[in-house]
């Protein structure tokens, strides 16, 4: 997610160096998120139907964002998109606003797949704002199976014509989901089982790389690919003809939260951006803008149909943090998998 | 007397304090890191462990040091048997092509070296350069697969690393002094004979320096094996990247960082031992 807000790094810059309307009331609301999650006509448009003044404040790293709304002690921002796994902290520490959702007409408009998860349980506090998905994808001029889910990738078929991503969390987590389990288990004797399958999974393998992981796919390198969203837009973009593939285990996903903090200066501002957000043809903008998964169900029919899950798919899960006992085996069964790839 | 010397260690100051800063500073912090606990989610907890140590000797992380290990020697090895003749007949080249040859020998590191593995992706991968001459000519129906294999790594090594075994050996073989030669033919040894006595023997050191000039960066190139081998090799190198940025674990990187440092050490001490020089590694 932070690399996608590099990448758009020049249409942010234009972001950044907006010009704001005089406005009659001295009204203004700080968003806190990466740089490049808004296209300029919907926060032009925001200040425009509102009055309010918009502040986009950026920052690098989830990290970096916790330790300032600590140190504001939930003030100074008013609304702040960040990744799941800060919003578990932030919740924790109190630092965000429980929602008042009466204030929020769109809130229904909340494609319900991304919502429950492990960071806000009730939904209690968070907003969904866009999802990143690794998926499948291959090339069906060069594959002769019908893939469908994780554990085509299995298939003796595939032979040395697989390009994977090198995160060995969610590369673990698949093998896990096509097992029948979590993808955070945490029992160690079963992450070793995980280890044994995922080593069946080498001889599949043609390169394991975490940069323009699509360009393989693209070269006829390989023939099936494992991708982030972002890799997975770059490939479609250059050769509609991939088949994209929903796997039928359930996806792993990464979400993007959006939340107010808990002494936010200006809430009635920060409620009213949020909602203006959840309005479905602002929410197409917003996620044709980024290239990531729509979160608004209502937006569904409007954004472009690449970022939009099928209904067919209907469970998902994040990739939260493991005790270390089960981290470290998750990085054995993985070094031991690449080593094994040869 | 006393004044100038007073001098001379004001001199000399800015290079101790900058050395006690960058070189002996990290490198205390890297030892204490391998003996600290790796936190649950992320940096340090300051308890005295071995731990680091002991899974070092887990046999996966043991095989990264031998596959290391292994394609060090491997590349070293090809090294040894191209770059050895080719310093060796560039020495005995005339004044004017030798700078020629010595012009293109260098033109690639005008270039980063980065740039230039993904140059050879271009060449070598299936819909390449390579493979489109060869399907041409009609020397084959397929594409090879030339990318992401072992032999990918190993070339990739030997281009990054010929250059200093080349130069290494040409300094050498061209200070010597080819009157010995001479001499040892007059006295009736055969071409063969002369070389092996006379020529070899005196390019030894040259030979030996750029056996440490590429062995011991071949085991840290970890990136040549993750580019063009697809990260399918486990090397010490991409180990330690991968425990100090995605698993988080310090401790452990620091660990395999200190047990490496060792090894090249006792290599350097071993190449010394061997052939009695001391200034080509910087340390004599």
């Amino acid at each position: 997610m932070k690399k996608i807000a590099t990448g758009v790094l020049c249409a942010a810059l234009a972001a950044s160096s907006m010009t704001v309307p005089v406005l009659a009331d001295d009204q203004e609301m700080v968003l806190y998120t990466w740089e490049g999650m808004f296209p300029q006509e919907v926060l032009d448009g925001f200040q425009e139907e509102t009055g309010i003044k918009l502040i986009y404040s950026n920052f690098d790293t989830d990290e970096t964002m916790l330790e300032k709304l600590s140190m504001a002690k939930g003030g100074d921002y008013d609304v702040i998109i960040a990744d799941d796994y800060i919003i578990e902290a932030v919740v924790q520490e109190g630092l965000a606003e429980k929602l008042d959702k009466e204030k929020l007409t769109g809130y229904d408009n909340i494609n319900p797949l991304y919502q429950g998860q492990f960071y806000d349980p009730d939904d209690e506090y968070t907003v969904p704002y866009g999802a990143g998905i690794p998926l499948i994808v291959y090339d069906p001029e060069m594959v002769d199976i019908e893939i469908k889910g994780y554990s085509d990738l299995w298939n003796p078929e595939l032979e040395d014509s697989i390009a994977l991503t090198a995160n060995y969390r969610v590369i673990n987590g698949i093998t896990n989901l096509t097992l029948g389990k979590s993808m955070n288990e945490e029992d160690v004797d079963s992450i070793k089982e995980t280890g044994e399958k995922l080593l069946e999974l080498a001889p599949n393998v043609r390169l394991i790389q975490d940069d323009n992981t699509q360009n393989a796919l693209l070269s006829g390198e390989a023939s099936v690919a494992f991708l982030y969203t972002s890799q997975v837009m770059a490939a479609l973009a250059e050769n509609p003809d991939l088949q994209v593939v929903y796997p039928e285990e359930g996806l792993g996903f990464g979400i993007m939260g959006m939340f107010i903090a808990s002494d936010a200066p200006n809430k009635d501002a920060a409620y009213q951006f949020v909602d203006y957000i959840l309005q479905p043809e602002i929410a197409a903008q917003c996620f044709d803008y980024m290239g990531y998964y729509c979160t608004n169900k209502a937006a569904d029919e409007l954004v472009d149909p690449k970022l939009v899950v099928p209904d067919s798919v209907s469970s998902g899960e994040i990739v939260q943090n493991v005790s270390q006992e089960a981290e470290e085996q998750y990085n054995k069964n993985w070094t031991e998998f690449r080593a094994a790839c040869d | 007397m006393r004044r100038r010397k007073f001098g001379a260690l004001w001199m000399i100051l800015p290079l101790y304090v900058f050395t006690l800063i960058f070189v002996a500073g990290p490198l205390i912090y890297m030892i204490a890191l391998s003996f600290a606990e790796a936190n649950e989610v992320h940096g340090v907890n300051w308890i005295f462990t071995l731990d680091n140590y002991r899974k070092i000797l887990e046999p996966v992380y043991l095989d990264t040091f031998l596959q290391s290990f292994r394609l060090a020697v491997t590349s070293t090895a090809i090294i040894c048997l191209v770059g050895y003749p080719f310093g060796y007949f560039m020495a005995r080249m005339p004044e004017s092509r030798r700078k020629k040859t010595m012009l293109f020998l260098m033109l690639p590191f005008w270039v980063n070296s980065l740039i230039r593995l993904y140059g050879w992706i271009i060449i070598l991968q299936k819909k390449g350069i390579l493979n489109h001459i060869l399907q041409s000519l009609g020397l084959i129906e397929k594409p090879i697969s030339f990318l992401y294999s072992y032999p990918a790594i190993v070339f990739g090594m030997v281009y990054a690393l010929l250059p200093f075994m080349i130069l290494s050996v040409y300094s050498s073989a061209e200070k010597m002094d080819w009157s010995l030669v001479e001499a040892a033919r007059d006295l009736g040894a055969s071409r063969t004979k002369a070389f092996w006595t006379v020529t070899f023997k005196l390019t030894v050191p040259g030979l030996l320096s750029g056996i440490i000039l590429t062995f011991i960066p071949s085991m840290g190139l970890f990136f040549i094996a993750d580019i063009l081998g697809g990260n399918k090799i486990v090397l010490v190198g991409s180990l330690i990247q991968e425990q100090m940025t995605r698993a988080g674990n310090w401790p452990f990187a620091a660990a395999m960082a200190v047990v490496m440092m060792v090894l090249t050490t006792i290599m350097i001490v071993m190449y010394r031992r061997i052939s009695h020089v001391k200034e080509v590694e910087g340390i004599g």
